[in-house]
């Protein structure tokens, strides 16, 4: 069948005689004698080569075919000489190719430079471009365009294309019944202004960006990046052209005084996969990002497959390896990780507010700019009224806010021996026994927390307070003293998940010394304090990443645990639920009381005492300005806890040096490379040698490849396919442009037009090519059954998204609010736990359920069903080639999943079966399709009829309210008719 | 209704040319016919049975019976045999490696003597029928990329998995049936790695050659049964106007994709009583349940997805994939692998056994493996009861049986540490040459271009092991 067509379109395509080298003889040396005499040099069987003209010299007789090596090989009935070689599992090449080399060798063998690398000129004709192309063309072919399609056909296709979503029956009637001469052009305008156009360009370009909610390896953790997406459609809406756009996404951080939406823009570079599988080698992962962000890049903007040149040289096209890891190069400096958090947005990311989030954040910013002046102004009256107090002889007081457990240890605790201590008595530990205090202070990794105690050690090792199974490799938290020096410990798993610090200086043997270890709960180290003697000492990190809950049920231990033991003194043990201020761990081991202190005269207290006398009189008189301070305080840390991050592109100080790495492994490092560009493209010029270079240079308006790239996909948007139809590929590999002339215009006039995206597809869809009626004759079927010529309108099948959009449209049930989180629809249950076990989707209610589907929640391993079945790309890698398959599971998928018996209980409520047709189809029934219809309704209708219970079945799917003032069997069977219209081949079809 | 291409083609011909139509019309249904030219040549075995245990099961309490390992108990693993290869970030920084011998005993069995665990008694009564692929080895050490690679010939997420291929290579037997059907069980304690989506996926191929889900709750597949109060006397009335309007735009517009969406609903319709046909057990006759084990009358559990596997493959379908979950034991391996020995052991046995009985045997290929091996030294807590075992690509045990595999034979071998392959290493493209061999195809020659390039689910690799071939 694939042969029947191809034949068909060769037939098409060499309607002209003179065998040209681009169109005709390339596509057969590339796929036939590049893998050994093309650009791959370590492939390369011989000298002799077929991707550059002086290399085939050998083999080529210009002019005389029967001279020429190539052609004695390609007809060689011998089998080892015949090419290609038979032991490679070649048959002999089709007498078809065998023929236009040699006619291409008799007319004398003229080489050319790969079309796709020649810039595009800008060319003036008459009226639309597009018509005029693809009129002269059909002209060559002795055809003719097809007739406009019916005005309400061309409505819902313009609607369906430019916004995802059919016109309503009042639009439809209104663009009927305008007569004048622009009325077609007023609703372009209309449309392209409407805020659905961006959600609908939105969408596409989420599926070449591969957006998704989650992180897609393995556990595949959740990630938040709906600002970016927030930005994609604000960029669409304002028509941002597609050079900026470009720069943007790709660059947008190191633009000068990078605004917030530059900075968010580049998320688009961080929207590829990632993991956090434990084990992993994080290098590994980090040269897959790197080089993941340089195959996107390229098959986007280039249009060319730079991935195969990552392990070896480019079989097809002129790609050395060591041009991958020139582009690799402009990616590879991000301070990023290998293996990412599990549970959110990984580094780096910035915080993303909405203007509104902006203005709320001034505004609390500002209440606690206006607190902290009030409290500075209190000082004075405050100072007066602590003396005041001082004199009034206040009682003792500790830190007890967030306490959770106190250990004065002064009872007796056999078999431990109590021992004069700090504050009364305390407990020794001979190195053996411990302390049991009990299931508390089970702190996880997000919980802050401060452990505190006074010790006089007699070994340098030992376990102060933990809370893990006893080794010391084993998951909890604990308190050390290793090597004379004091360690805190978080662990999950001890190899690869944790946080370890430890003070640079050692504690002081066989002395008392209070230490306290505090923790905010922040996950990394910098957010780890160690104190001794209420003095913050210098740590070192010995591990930095901490990123999973912790679990353990062990008992809280004191003098041991993680294997090791205490030898020396333990007293006043204290945990606390919060990380205590530099303040409190100042005043904490102050142990004179306060009624001693405030005794004192005030210069001579100490600083910390001073700082336990200021804290006691704080809690106890609570002044006004403090309260409104710390609540200030609270509520803007709250907010900006409560804004949404998104990942973005950074540089690191100074450059990752870049290297070509052997075979793709990212551990065989070989030459090193700086960042560059192909030789066969454009010079690169005096631009920065880093993202914002490459942006420029691929939207240079002379780039030979960028806007074709570009104008091709919108093409495949309205018609299908692309002019070119391996949208992903403008390489050799890649389809010769049935239409190359139109291509060249389109992209030629889209940089000219300063690269407006508005004006493009205003120009595409304003052609009497885009407007012909999709009828298919059997003659055109017949010579042009894929309809690359367009001798007829597109027709095709509706992508997911639209599918979906659609049906709550028409049903009434369309929720219209841009941007936003994502939500997540009904979906049925279990899908996510039959993969991944945990507590599975948590499906939305209300307005959740009725978003357009840009919004809807993507999981990457498990992606929403009924967008997967209607072959919306899996966001797993960046996808711009449209695909439409046509299979039972999206019958059963339309018939009988909530979402669609919902919509069509609810369009039943919109009208009779005119009614409901026209809203669907923009038309109205023809009598036949009517009486086809109406019998089926009232086949329905009588079974209903006769089980009412049935009906009220049938009415009860989905979550939104049913009128129930409405006869149920009438209802019912409408509803049935219904979603028969909404599962009509024409109501899920572009038409 | 009965819908054959032929009723189609006498009923659409109106107002188009016949020959085009014939022509152009199967692009989707020819689908089910897969590409001339295949199988290269007579193949022998006609479906696939895959019995995939994610996670990666310790081959040296299974099938690599290891004895000097008891003497050596608790020693440091030399570094003479690990030569310095790569190890997870889980034990790298392990701050010793101990070598952990079984725990479990080891005997041989049947005519053939292969050594099997007193953990699988019911795969050891049938080792005379088995192949056994003790040199197996990946590149992969981490789950996500070793499943994936085994699923689809490469580390990273976007090629077409072993099933896609077939469903395009060699189309499918049945009309009713997708002709790739995945099922999974999680393992009794509920945990495991996780499974993806793309793991049957289609990657680059036309979605329809994607695996489908059979699931245990709800739908066994996706949206099959009609909504609540809408029963199958009024999806036939449905269907039949739905039929008509179509046909009649058909008519009218002449898009041969109109005639394909007419028939995927009559597709459709034939899989809603196909699909519970097949998962309805009540004519089974008790025999089967005691063959399979009790649990085969739970849906969801690997024995019962065993069974539906067998009658997945008595209907026509081509590859028939389980996975069942649970077998990543990094620590507590002597509690949580005879668990998943015991969910898995009978119903694998069983499911040889009946094929066998029902004369299928001879030309389905059934395999069971996992991703990867699992270390010889101790990962985490090593006590005198307790132990973990780390990911170990180099190698691990894979049996076959059926479709054209030679009985009886256990093929490769390992060092005394059960570390590296010393004799007949299979690497996985190997595997994959293999089985598609045993199914008449010629893995360099079932390709398909993307991007340029003709790919293979072997990529540029791959040799037939033709010693265990029949």
């Amino acid at each position: 069948m694939l042969g029947r067509v191809l034949c068909l379109l060769v037939v098409v395509m060499c309607a002209s005689a003179e065998v040209r080298f681009n169109r005709d003889i390339r596509p057969i040396l590339s796929d036939r004698c590049f893998p050994c005499h093309g650009p791959d040099a370590a492939n390369r069987k011989t000298a002799l080569r077929f991707d550059v003209e002086a290399g085939a010299k050998p083999a080529i007789v210009a002019g005389d075919a029967a001279k020429s090596p190539l052609m004695q090989r390609v007809i060689s009935t011998n089998k080892t000489l015949r090419m290609p070689p038979a032991y490679l599992g070649h048959d002999r090449l089709p007498d078809k190719e065998i023929e236009l080399l040699r006619q291409w060798i008799d007319q004398g063998a003229q080489w050319e430079k790969h079309w796709s690398l020649i810039p595009p000129k800008r060319v003036k004709v008459p009226g639309n471009g597009v018509d005029y192309y693809v009129r002269a063309r059909l002209e060559r072919e002795g055809w003719k365009p097809s007739p406009e399609t019916a005005r309400a056909t061309l409505i819902r296709r313009l609607s369906l294309d430019l916004t995802g979503l059919p016109p309503t029956p009042e639009e439809v009637d209104a663009f009927l019944k305008d007569s004048s001469v622009n009325a077609y052009e007023k609703q372009v305008d209309r449309l392209l202004a409407s805020p659905r156009y961006a959600e609908r360009m939105a969408m596409r370009w989420l599926e070449v960006a591969r957006y998704a909610d989650t992180n897609g390896y393995q556990t595949d953790g959740i990630r938040d990046m709906y600002r970016w997406r927030d930005w994609v459609i604000g960029a669409f809406a304002r028509n941002m052209p597609f050079d900026r756009f470009t720069v943007e996404q790709l660059a947008g951080d190191l633009l000068p005084n990078a605004t917030l939406d530059q900075k968010i823009a580049t998320g688009f570079l961080r929207n590829h996969r990632t993991t956090s599988e434990g084990g992993i080698v994080p290098e590994e992962f980090r040269v897959e990002y790197v080089a993941e962000r340089a195959e996107t890049t390229a098959t986007v903007w280039l249009g060319m497959t730079f991935g195969c040149a990552r392990c070896h040289d480019h079989k097809y096209d002129p790609i050395s390896q060591k041009d991958f890891y020139r582009l690799f190069a402009f990616f590879n400096n991000v301070p990023e990780k290998g293996q990412v958090y599990n549970f959110g947005n990984e580094e780096p990311m910035i915080k993303a507010p909405t203007t509104e989030m902006s203005r709320k954040l001034e505004n609390l910013d500002r209440e606690l700019a206006d607190a902290e002046r009030e409290w500075e102004r209190v000082q004075p009256q405050l100072a007066k009224d602590q003396r005041k107090w001082e004199r009034n002889k206040p009682g003792e007081w500790s830190i007890t806010r967030g306490l959770i457990l106190h250990l004065p240890m002064d009872g007796a605790a056999a078999p431990l021996e109590s021992v004069e201590g700090k504050a009364g008595a305390a407990l020794r530990f001979d190195g053996a026994k411990e302390l049991a205090a009990g299931a508390v202070a089970g702190f996880d990794y997000l919980d802050p927390f401060s452990i505190g105690a006074w010790i006089k050690p007699e070994a340098g090792d030992g376990a102060i307070v933990t809370k893990l199974e006893d080794y010391f490799e084993a998951e909890g938290y604990g308190l050390y003293l290793i090597g004379g020096k004091l360690q805190l410990v978080i662990t999950k798993r001890f190899t690869d998940i944790g946080l370890r610090v430890e003070t640079e200086s050692p504690v002081t043997p066989n002395q008392w010394q209070h230490v306290l270890a505090v923790y905010d709960g922040t996950r990394y180290a910098t957010g780890t304090a160690l104190y001794i003697n209420g003095v913050e000492q210098k740590l070192k990190v010995l591990f930095d990443d901490l990123n999973y809950p912790l679990g353990n049920k062990e008992p809280l231990r004191i003098g041991a645990g993680g294997g090791k033991r205490f030898r020396g003194a333990i007293d006043e043990v204290v945990l606390y639920r919060r990380a205590l201020t530099p303040k409190e761990a100042l005043a904490m081991p102050v142990l004179e009381t306060v009624p001693e202190i405030a005794a004192m005269k005030p210069e001579r207290r100490t600083k910390a005492q001073a700082a336990k006398l200021r804290l006691a009189f704080l809690e106890e008189s609570a002044p006004a300005a403090l309260k409104r301070l710390e609540e200030a305080r609270l509520a803007r840390k709250r907010f900006y806890g409560s804004i949404p991050t998104v990942m973005v592109m950074k540089e690191s100080p100074g450059i990752r040096d870049t290297f070509l790495l052997k075979r793709g492994a990212y551990d065989a490092p070989g030459e090193k490379v700086t960042a560059g560009v192909p030789a066969v493209l454009p010079a690169f010029g005096e631009r920065p040698e880093n993202r914002l270079g490459l942006a420029q240079w691929l939207t240079d308006p002379e780039h030979p490849l960028t806007a074709r790239v570009t104008v091709n996909r919108y093409w495949q948007m309205l018609f299908g396919q692309g002019l070119v139809k391996t949208v992903e590929d403008f390489g050799s590999q890649g389809e010769w442009p049935v239409q190359m002339e139109l291509l060249d215009w389109l992209a030629a006039e889209f940089v000219a037009s300063g690269w407006d995206v508005k004006g493009l597809l205003k120009t595409i869809v304003m052609s009497g090519t885009y407007r012909q009626s999709s009828r298919v004759t059997p003659e055109l079927l017949e010579r042009d059954p894929e309809n690359r010529l367009l001798a007829r309108g597109a027709r095709f099948r509706l992508p997911a998204d639209v599918v979906r959009d659609q049906a709550l449209a028409v049903a009434g049930l369309l929720v219209e609010k841009t941007g936003g989180p994502s939500v997540k629809p009904y979906q049925p249950p279990g899908l996510w736990q039959e993969l991944a076990g945990g507590s599975g989707y948590k499906q939305g209610s209300g307005e959740d359920l009725y978003r357009r589907s840009l919004y809807t929640y993507w999981r990457r391993t498990v992606a929403p069903p009924s967008m997967i079945t209607f072959d919306a790309p899996n966001r797993e890698t960046c996808s711009v080639r449209a695909v439409r398959t046509n299979t039972p599971l999206q019958a059963l998928n339309l018939m009988n999943d909530v979402a669609y018996v919902e919509a069509s209980r609810a369009l039943a409520v919109r009208g009779g079966i005119g009614e409901m047709f026209r809203i669907v189809l923009s038309r109205e029934p023809s009598a036949a399709e009517f009486a086809a219809l109406q019998q089926a309704h009232d086949g329905f209708l009588s079974y209903y009829r006769a089980n009412p219970g049935e009906a009220e079945r049938f009415l009860s799917h989905g979550e939104s309210p049913r009128d129930k003032s409405l006869d149920a069997a009438g209802h019912a069977a409408r509803a049935a008719v219904a979603s028969l219209i909404l599962n009509l081949d024409e109501a899920i079809t572009k038409e | 209704m009965e819908f054959t291409r032929r009723h189609f083609f006498s009923r659409t011909a109106s107002g188009l040319g016949i020959a085009a139509l014939a022509s152009l019309l199967p692009r989707e249904l020819s689908a089910a016919k897969g590409l001339s030219g295949l199988p290269h040549f007579a193949p022998k075995a006609k479906r696939v049975i895959y019995l995939f245990q994610s996670g990666g099961p310790s081959q040296m309490e299974l099938f690599d019976h290891k004895p000097k390992l008891q003497e050596m108990a608790g020693q440091e693993m030399p570094e003479s045999v690990r030569k310095g290869q790569r190890l997870t970030t889980m034990s790298a920084s392990q701050s010793s490696l101990p070598l952990v011998p079984s725990m479990f005993a080891f005997k041989q069995h049947g005519a053939s003597g292969a050594w099997v665990s007193e953990l699988l008694p019911y795969t050891a009564k049938i080792a005379d029928q088995l192949t056994f692929v003790k040199s197996l080895h990946t590149q992969a050490i981490n789950h996500d990329p070793a499943v994936t690679f085994l699923q689809t010939g490469a580390e990273l997420a976007g090629r077409p998995s072993i099933g896609a291929w077939l469903a395009y290579g060699l189309g499918a037997e049945t009309e009713n049936l997708p002709s790739f059907v995945v099922m999974i069980s999680p393992g009794s304690g509920g945990g495991g790695q996780p499974l993806y989506d793309r793991l049957w996926g289609s990657g680059f191929l036309p979605t329809r050659y994607q695996g489908v889900k059979f699931r245990s709750v709800g739908d066994p597949v996706l949206y099959l049964s009609n909504p609540d109060g809408f029963p199958a006397e009024n999806r036939r009335l449905y269907l039949d106007a739905l039929e008509k309007l179509n046909r009649a735009k058909l008519d009218d517009y002449g898009d041969p994709e109109i005639a394909t969406r007419i028939a995927q609903y009559e597709m459709a319709f034939r899989m809603q009583s196909s699909v519970p046909e097949l998962t309805d057990l009540s004519k089974e006759p008790p025999r089967t349940f005691e063959l399979y084990g009790p649990d085969s009358r739970k849906p969801g559990t690997f024995s019962y997805n065993c069974l539906l596997a067998r009658r997945l493959a008595e209907r026509g379908v081509r590859f028939i994939q389980l996975f069942h979950r649970d077998w990543d034991h990094h620590g507590g391996l002597p509690e949580g692998l005879p668990k998943r020995c015991k969910e898995t052991d009978q119903p694998a046995a069983s499911l040889v056994e009946d094929l066998k009985e029902r004369g299928m045997l001879d030309d389905t290929l059934v395999l069971w493996g996992g991703e990867f091996g699992r270390t010889v030294y101790c990962q985490g807590r090593l006590t005198k009861d307790d132990y973990g075992r780390d990911h170990h690509p180099r190698c691990f045990t894979m049996w076959m049986a059926g479709g054209g595999m030679k009985p009886g034979v256990s093929y490769g071998e390992t060092d005394e540490f059960s570390y590296n392959v010393v004799s007949d290493p299979v690497h996985v493209h190997d595997l994959h040459a293999t089985m598609l061999h045993t199914l008449g195809i010629d893995h360099t020659k079932l390709t398909f271009q993307y991007q340029g390039r003709h790919f293979r689910l072997t990529d540029v690799h791959g040799k037939v092991v033709k010693e265990i071939l029949g």
